[in-house]
């Protein structure tokens, strides 16, 4: 039993990274149907981001949670930034082209993200300054560390931020406008292109706060790093339904739960191929995911 | 994710081919003699393969200075293996068009098994300066040489520690189901069975990932003495510290791969009284001395692990030239199969009919105040004891 909730929360942690990953895949394609290969490189990103700046700013003497929120805040700004310029500058000359060609330049971007931070931060291990202390609470044989606890609370809090903002504010109503039929909303008379950079924004910063705190959390960054939580989080999208953002929290732990599952009760070398399999059963069985086809409305 | 992986790295490397085919293939009648130097310069393994370059580029300017080999300069040719087989079997096709005589270095095993068969087909000598699974000389391949031990030479030093050293009665065995780890986690299973020593743990893991805490769940269920890890350093750094997060009893060892700056940088505090069992490195091997302050001196940091033992794989594709006096691949290959006591920096250096480097041993390393330390050590009255 307690190895069963052990696993429980090893499936949390996993999944608040992936749930946040996942919602920029989600909500991209909600607007515009392109599913975004670079937004795991935009994880990447940030998490690069995050680094270079908590390191000079730690250097500075800067209290340590000022620093900590100073570089979250910053990497997620500058994130969403380049999410809109990658819109800008490789997706929107193609909206109207055929769907390959969009599709290809979202490779090329991502080649061109990872190689880019290659060039700028060599191909070795960074690692962030270790500032989450490993202590913890253990109860019933089950261990949780303050810091896991914090990253799922983090993760939680910017999952509920969105969803009030698309459900509660003007700009997140025209972005499911948007999402229904975009003829329809540039009639109504709302700025297309605004809300599709803005969804942009979003979901590279949400994508840039899953980089910084996976750095905080394991330290150790890498180029590389955005491509397999890429993978997987664009399956959690796809088992959520893609386009429906509830089911891309829920999915990204469900995945999540896969994951620490599989490795606890069968073995670890088997996760990827489990998470892998749970994607083209999804594809083949169940194309609009679980929840999917139950909400009309796709945002 | 893996077939992506590969079919991104092919045609990267096949653009990298057509680049770089402008080079004519020249080799020895320039007047230089070009040893390619294949190591992972991307991905996962990239830092261990820039401290192997800086190692053999080190070689070869000691060597250039003393006026080179047979009146010609030394160069070395670095390839990007990227520690994956069809990556490797490419690097080892663009050496060979760039025209290299002789071939010293790898770091992972399951890359440098395709490079040795590409030389082997073209008759060109591979001095493996950091690759250990037993079957690259296992092969019959008169081309493999390697100046570094084996893991199965390993793997019974591994176990004799745990049982004689650390007196541990039950051990958990994980591995990183590469070549190099899943090779010498069944030797190590073999060899703890043969001590006396249960293994109650033994299963494999998918490198890359970053939450392995479920897996080190099911090892604390398990209450081993000891943990063993066979694998790389990106791994084991962060099992270590997610081992420590999850308050695990377990004594932490790593195989030999494991002894890198990595694994104190992003384990931190959690490093602290880790043991990796390892090949002796160059701060502690008397002759290497010059070498660890020369290599600090030219690249800001210190050597790696086997940074030493990729300058001696250079230095003895050189003196092997140089008894050819020839820089035809096959002679080079004769000369280093014939090769007495050559004195190398990690020590004399001669080669078993197999090609396996003789009179190799092992030593144990535990991490002390961010370092890596002797485990044993001399006390006052001359005894080996335990360096906690």
């Amino acid at each position: 039993m307690s190895a069963f909730l052990q696993y429980v929360v090893s499936g949390l942690t996993i999944g608040s990274f992936l749930s946040l990953v996942a919602l920029g895949y989600t909500m991209v394609y909600g607007i515009i149907r392109l599913i975004n290969f670079a937004h795991g490189d935009l994880f990447m990103v940030g998490a690069f981001l995050g680094w270079a700046i908590l390191v000079p700013v730690l250097a500075a003497n800067v209290p340590v949670a000022l620093a900590v929120l100073t570089a979250l805040v910053l990497s997620m700004l500058l994130t969403g930034g380049l999410g809109i310029a990658i819109q800008a500058v490789a997706y929107k000359p193609l909206l109207r082209a055929p769907r390959l060609s969009i599709l290809i330049s979202a490779v090329g971007v991502s080649l061109a993200l990872e190689n880019g931070v290659l060039l700028a931060f060599g191909a070795g291990y960074d690692t962030y300054p270790q500032i989450l202390s490993f202590a913890g609470v253990s109860l019933a044989g089950v261990r949780v560390s303050y810091a896991q606890l914090g990253m799922i609370a983090l993760s939680v809090a910017l999952m509920a931020g969105l969803y009030l903002f698309v459900h509660r504010t003007a700009v997140g109503t025209a972005m499911r406008a948007l999402a229904l039929d975009q003829e329809a909303a540039r009639l109504m008379g709302i700025n297309v292109d605004r809300i599709i950079l803005l969804t942009f924004f979003i979901g590279s910063l949400l994508a840039a706060a899953a980089g910084v705190m996976e750095g905080l959390y394991y330290t150790q960054i890498n180029f590389f790093m955005g491509f397999l939580i890429g993978l997987q989080a664009f399956t959690a999208a796809v088992l959520g339904g893609i386009g429906n953002i509830p089911g891309a929290m829920v999915a990204g732990f469900l995945i999540g739960f896969l994951e620490a599952f599989s490795a606890g009760y069968i073995s670890s070398r088997w996760t990827d191929v489990f998470v892998f399999a749970v994607l083209i059963l999804v594809l083949v069985v169940k194309p609009t995911g679980i929840f999917g086809e139950r909400v009309v409305e796709r945002m | 994710m893996r077939v992506f992986n590969r079919l991104r790295g092919v045609v990267i490397v096949t653009v990298a081919l057509a680049l770089s085919g402008w080079a004519a293939p020249g080799g020895a009648a320039s007047g230089v003699i070009k040893i390619g130097v294949p190591v992972p310069l991307s991905g996962n393994n990239a830092s261990a393969g820039e401290d192997l370059v800086n190692g053999a580029k080190l070689a070869a300017a000691d060597i250039n200075r003393k006026g080179g080999v047979n009146g010609m300069k030394i160069e070395i040719v670095p390839a990007d293996d990227a520690c994956d087989a069809q990556t490797a079997a490419q690097a080892a096709d663009k050496l060979m068009a760039q025209g290299v005589v002789a071939v010293a270095g790898g770091y992972c095993s399951g890359a440098a098994l395709p490079e040795l068969t590409a030389f082997h087909r073209q008759g060109i000598p591979y001095v493996l300066d950091a690759s250990t699974n037993p079957q690259l000389t296992e092969l019959g391949y008169k081309e493999a040489f390697r100046v570094i031990g084996r893991d199965d030479q390993q793997a019974p030093f591994a176990a004799n520690f745990i049982a004689t050293s650390l007196r541990a009665k039950t051990a958990a065995v994980l591995n990183d189901n590469t070549t190099y780890g899943k090779g010498l986690a069944d030797s190590l299973v073999t060899a703890l069975g043969t001590r006396g020593v249960k293994v109650v743990f033994n299963d494999s893991i998918t490198p890359g990932q970053s939450d392995y805490t479920a897996t080190l769940t099911k090892i604390r269920g398990a209450q081993p003495d000891v943990f063993y890890y066979a694998g790389y350093y990106a791994e084991f750094s962060l099992l270590v510290k997610e081992a420590k997060q999850l308050e695990l009893k377990a004594r932490l060892i790593g195989s030999d791969a494991n002894q890198s700056p990595v694994l104190i940088k992003t384990a931190g505090s959690a490093a602290e009284g880790t043991i990796v069992t390892t090949a002796p490195l160059p701060q502690f091997i008397s002759g290497a001395q010059g070498f660890v302050k020369a290599y600090e001196k030219a690249y800001g940091k210190s050597a790696g692990p086997y940074s030493a033992y990729e300058y001696d794989a250079v230095s003895t594709v050189a003196q092997a030239i140089k008894a050819a006096r020839s820089t035809d691949p096959k002679r080079i290959t004769a000369a280093l199969a014939s090769l007495k006591s050559f004195k190398g920096i990690t020590g004399d250096i001669a080669f078993t009919p197999k090609g396996d480097r003789t009179g190799i041993n092992y030593i144990s390393v535990i991490v002390r105040n961010g370092q890596f330390a002797p485990y044993k050590k001399l006390d006052k009255a001359g005894r080996w004891v335990d360096g906690r």
